[in-house]
């Protein structure tokens, strides 16, 4: 957690102590806490009150937009919401709050990690009272209810007319792009996961994302046989590989996309080298420059140059699906080349050309200059 | 008389059978905003349009697809897949783009000419990147000398930064504070980059905080928009020129010799001094929240009377704005304008380009902000607008100079030019109040002997000021109405201490 989020989470701490303590001596005045999610969503869209309620309402704003709250009298939202928009270019300084007898109470404009508090008496007269952002655009879809009544009754969320449709599905749930990017197995499956392209992702194919244990510049890539590997175009090397699954995208897709792509299946293979391939005995770190892909039949064939040194990696199935078979190709390589790799990395490797050192495949340069490794998945060796 | 009862008549049975047919042709519409059926199962928020040399749109989305969409048969067609978020294309040819995704800016080419990419080539990736979800990359445009210029969001305070990175961080471009500002602590975010045809990626000019719209004008000029937030009161449109510093302290740590510590620790004052101001500020909750790309108007016509003129997108709303600048004291400095509003617009209006037929073309967006998904299309129907042509700063006040002549009456009553001034403080906090918010009375009104253009005489100008005007129900000599009646000029210099 960054210092900033930490001195804001412990003023809110502090205010909820400051709470407490209230509530312990007037013993009458209940705190209701509403955030902001990202996708202009109140954390809370509903919560009930006794009418006459004596209460205390913290709005905080953790998102990066700025949000106000107004409640208004029952189904008078969307009148105050237009009412908010008609103020035009006299919106700014009045906070976006209309004048008008439908805004019951008001919190002006909250700015990013800040936080104002409101005290109200909750009405008597019972209802749903709606509580919305009335900044341009938001009023829409960022809003929700507040419940007055006695007997504490709501509807079941599904059916709550008076919250944003895509939250009446449980609190935690989106509507819309969120769905799981397993590959799609048999017809049932197809029909009821949304398609995440206009197409059908057939394998080898390849997504750009951030994923964990490789740098940003990362390249995933799905292969026939639901195998697949991330090659990192930061690092000029294949990181791991894993079987089972590709990724689900679903979280990355979803608002603003500060989460990683989830790997989906296990994990069989990761690099441990400081660099797979070295051009002399002492394996210097070498200089590396990523160049691209080209694709080959959908595969990518992966350029990149050590030391200068055009260097092309091809990566496919290997023939029984249990593994990957590497193709190097080092054209105008002049010197030696080891292949390294790390007893603990979770393959068995097998060569046509070269000998093995240890853990090192020496080649000449002649037999460097196209070789090909195959990695097989240990025995049970599951990382 | 007779006939006269007997149109009224026709008209309201008309109005009261196909209101939808007949009010498209009465009103007379300027333009008409048209939606693209976009292919099923695309999530299509959209990071790029632009336009093949054959004619075909090329558009890319955020789950990485890149598609061509034929205008005449309607058809869509992938052409590559598997990009991170990329939120530009630059056209070489029929089958070879450039495109900026998050790690690099690649070339996405097709050699065997199929019509689907095969070749996927790095042109740059000589930038910091940190994995955090602000790090948007935009561009690339290109000059007149065959240059590049792409653009990089700084790093937000909002998000996480990934435990291994790209690039040497420097703790320096960060705040030690609790304000969540945006930041900078890896090479170059918050700076515009210039990639020359040795290949070599440069420091251009630095300060921005989310620049998510570059582009050039007729003249070669080069601009970018921001957002408003922390160092930002109001969202600009930056002039860029190089070696400027446009304002968010970040960036300045990867400024060549940079020896002044956390930049974000200088005192306002020197920061302020360093800045070069926006040439056109939009006054947030008033003209744009979250302006996008700048595209200027090279139709020479086909799109109505702003041939030269800045359409920039606008994301929060259902809007359009239009820019016109103009050259005071050496500096660019100019009026902002809603352009369209509403008339079937979506929000999140991101990116823009004009077909060969003159059509602006608009990706929409929301990427977890306020928007719309899809493209939609401005076509101009060939029905001269009114509106206002130009706002020009005078000595002691503004021309304005109309599209139409306008009817004397109603453009020589002051009631109908109501001013009022403001100004956005430089500060670290999240976004400005408008301050010191006066009413600035109109104390002459001249009109010209064509009728179309209104020079006012203001009772002051100061500058550093945003001067906004509401016109009142102003009439052309045809009797219509305006099409937009607020129009915000933003003075950083007088006229009179213009130099030339």
């Amino acid at each position: 957690m960054r210092p900033d989020k930490k001195i804001f989470s412990l003023m809110m701490a502090i205010l909820s102590i400051v709470q407490l303590y209230a509530q312990n001596t007037t013993d009458t005045v209940r705190t209701i806490k509403i955030d902001v999610l990202v996708g202009l969503q109140f954390d809370l869209v509903r919560f009930n009150v006794k009418p006459g309620e004596k209460l205390n309402l913290i709005f905080s704003n953790s998102d990066d937009m700025s949000h106000n709250l107004l409640i208004t009298k029952p189904g008078a939202r969307l009148e105050v919401v237009n009412e908010a928009l008609k103020l035009g270019q006299k919106g700014p300084e009045m906070d976006y709050i209309p004048i008008s007898s439908s805004v019951l109470w008001s919190i002006p404009v909250v700015n990013p990690n800040q936080f104002r508090t409101l005290s109200f008496t909750a009405p008597k007269q019972e209802g749903v009272y709606p509580y919305v952002c009335t900044l341009p655009g938001h009023g829409f879809i960022m809003f929700g209810a507040m419940y007055v009544n006695s007997d504490g009754r709501m509807p079941e969320l599904k059916d709550d007319s008076n919250i944003p449709p895509n939250r009446r599905v449980g609190d935690n749930s989106f509507s819309g792009t969120q769905h799981t990017n397993h590959q799609v197995k048999g017809e049932d499956q197809a029909v009821k996961i949304k398609a995440l392209h206009p197409y059908t992702p057939v394998s080898p194919y390849i997504y750009r994302v951030f994923i964990d244990g490789a740098s940003p510049a990362a390249i995933a890539v799905s292969l026939p046989g639901d195998l697949s590997y991330c090659w990192d175009a930061g690092t000029c090397k294949l990181r791991f590989a894993w079987r089972g699954g590709f990724l689900d995208n679903s979280e990355l897709w979803k608002g603003k996309g500060d989460v990683s792509a989830k790997v989906v299946g296990n994990l069989f293979f990761r690099d441990k080298t400081q660099f797979p391939l070295s051009f002399s005995a002492d394996n210097n770190a070498p200089k590396l420059d990523y160049k691209g892909y080209k694709l080959i039949k959908r595969y990518p064939e992966f350029h990149y140059t050590i030391n200068g040194i055009d260097v092309y990696e091809l990566i496919l199935p290997k023939a029984d699906g249990k593994g990957l078979s590497r193709t190097f190709r080092i054209p105008n390589v002049k010197s030696t080349v080891w292949f390294n790799t790390d007893q603990s990395d979770g393959v068995k490797y097998e060569a046509l050309t070269g000998s093995w050192e240890g853990n090192r495949l020496k080649l000449t340069s002649k037999e460097a200059r196209e070789f090909s490794i195959i990695m097989s998945v240990k025995e049970g060796g599951l990382l | 008389m007779k006939y006269k009862v007997i149109s009224i008549y026709i008209t309201v049975m008309l109005l009261f059978t196909c209101p939808e047919r007949l009010f498209s042709q009465i009103t007379n519409e300027s333009y008409r905003v048209e939606t693209i059926k976009m292919p099923d199962g695309l999530t299509s928020e959209t990071g790029a349009v632009e336009f093949l040399p054959d004619g075909r749109l090329v558009a890319s989305f955020t789950r990485g697809e890149v598609m061509t969409y034929n205008t005449l048969t309607k058809e869509w067609k992938l052409f590559a897949e598997g990009l991170h978020d990329p939120l530009g294309i630059l056209v070489i040819s029929n089958s070879e783009l450039l495109i900026m995704q998050r790690p690099e800016l690649t070339r996405v080419k097709d050699t065997d000419g199929d019509g689907i990419a095969d070749l996927y080539e790095k042109v740059t990736d000589d930038f910091g990147l940190s994995g955090n979800y602000h790090e948007f990359n935009y561009g690339p445009v290109k000059d007149k000398d065959d240059n590049l210029f792409i653009a990089l969001n700084s790093s937000s305070g909002g998000g996480n930064i990934r435990s291994e990175v790209r690039g040497q961080i420097n703790p320096l471009g960060r705040e030690s504070g609790s304000k969540g500002q945006m930041f900078s602590n890896l090479p170059y975010r918050g700076w515009m980059m210039k990639l020359g045809k040795d290949g070599k990626l440069q420091p251009f000019a630095s300060g921005f905080r989310s620049p998510n719209g570059i582009g050039f004008d007729l003249e070669g000029n080069l601009f970018a928009t921001d957002n408003q937030g922390d160092w930002i009161g109001t969202s600009p449109l930056h002039h860029v020129q190089e070696g400027r510093f446009y304002g968010h302290p970040g960036s300045l740590v990867w400024q060549k010799g940079w020896n002044r510590g956390n930049p974000f620790l200088l005192p306002i004052p020197v920061l302020d001094s360093m800045r070069t101001r926006g040439a056109v500020l939009f006054p947030h909750g008033i003209i744009a929240n979250s302006p996008t790309q700048p595209v200027c108007d090279n139709t020479s016509g086909k799109f109505g009377p702003f041939s030269g003129q800045l359409i920039i997108g606008e994301m929060n709303k259902e809007r359009i704005v239009r820019v016109m600048l103009e050259r005071v004291g050496g500096e660019l400095q100019g009026a902002c304008i809603p352009f369209i509003d509403g008339n079937g617009l979506r929000k999140g209006n991101n990116r823009l380009a004009f077909a060969p037929d003159g059509s602006l073309w608009i990706g929409q967006n929301a990427h977890g902000w306020l928007g719309d998904m899809g493209i939609q299309r401005i076509v101009f129907t060939g029905k001269q607008p009114a509106d206002i042509y130009s706002m020009n700063l005078t000595e002691k006040g503004f021309d304005l100079i109309f599209t139409e002549p306008l009817d004397v009456s109603t453009a020589i009553n002051p009631e109908n030019f109501k001013f009022r001034h403001y100004y956005y403080k430089y500060q670290s906090k999240y976004g400005s109040d408008q301050f010191d918010i006066q009413n600035v009375p109109v104390t002459g009104i001249k009109i010209s002997n064509d009728r179309k253009k209104v020079s006012l005489t203001l009772a002051s100008l100061k500058p550093g000021y945003v001067y906004e005007l509401n016109l009142g129900d102003i009439k052309t000599s045809t009797g219509n109405s305006l099409n937009n009646k607020l129009i915000c000029y933003t003075l950083n210099k007088l006229k009179s201490s213009s130099v030339n």
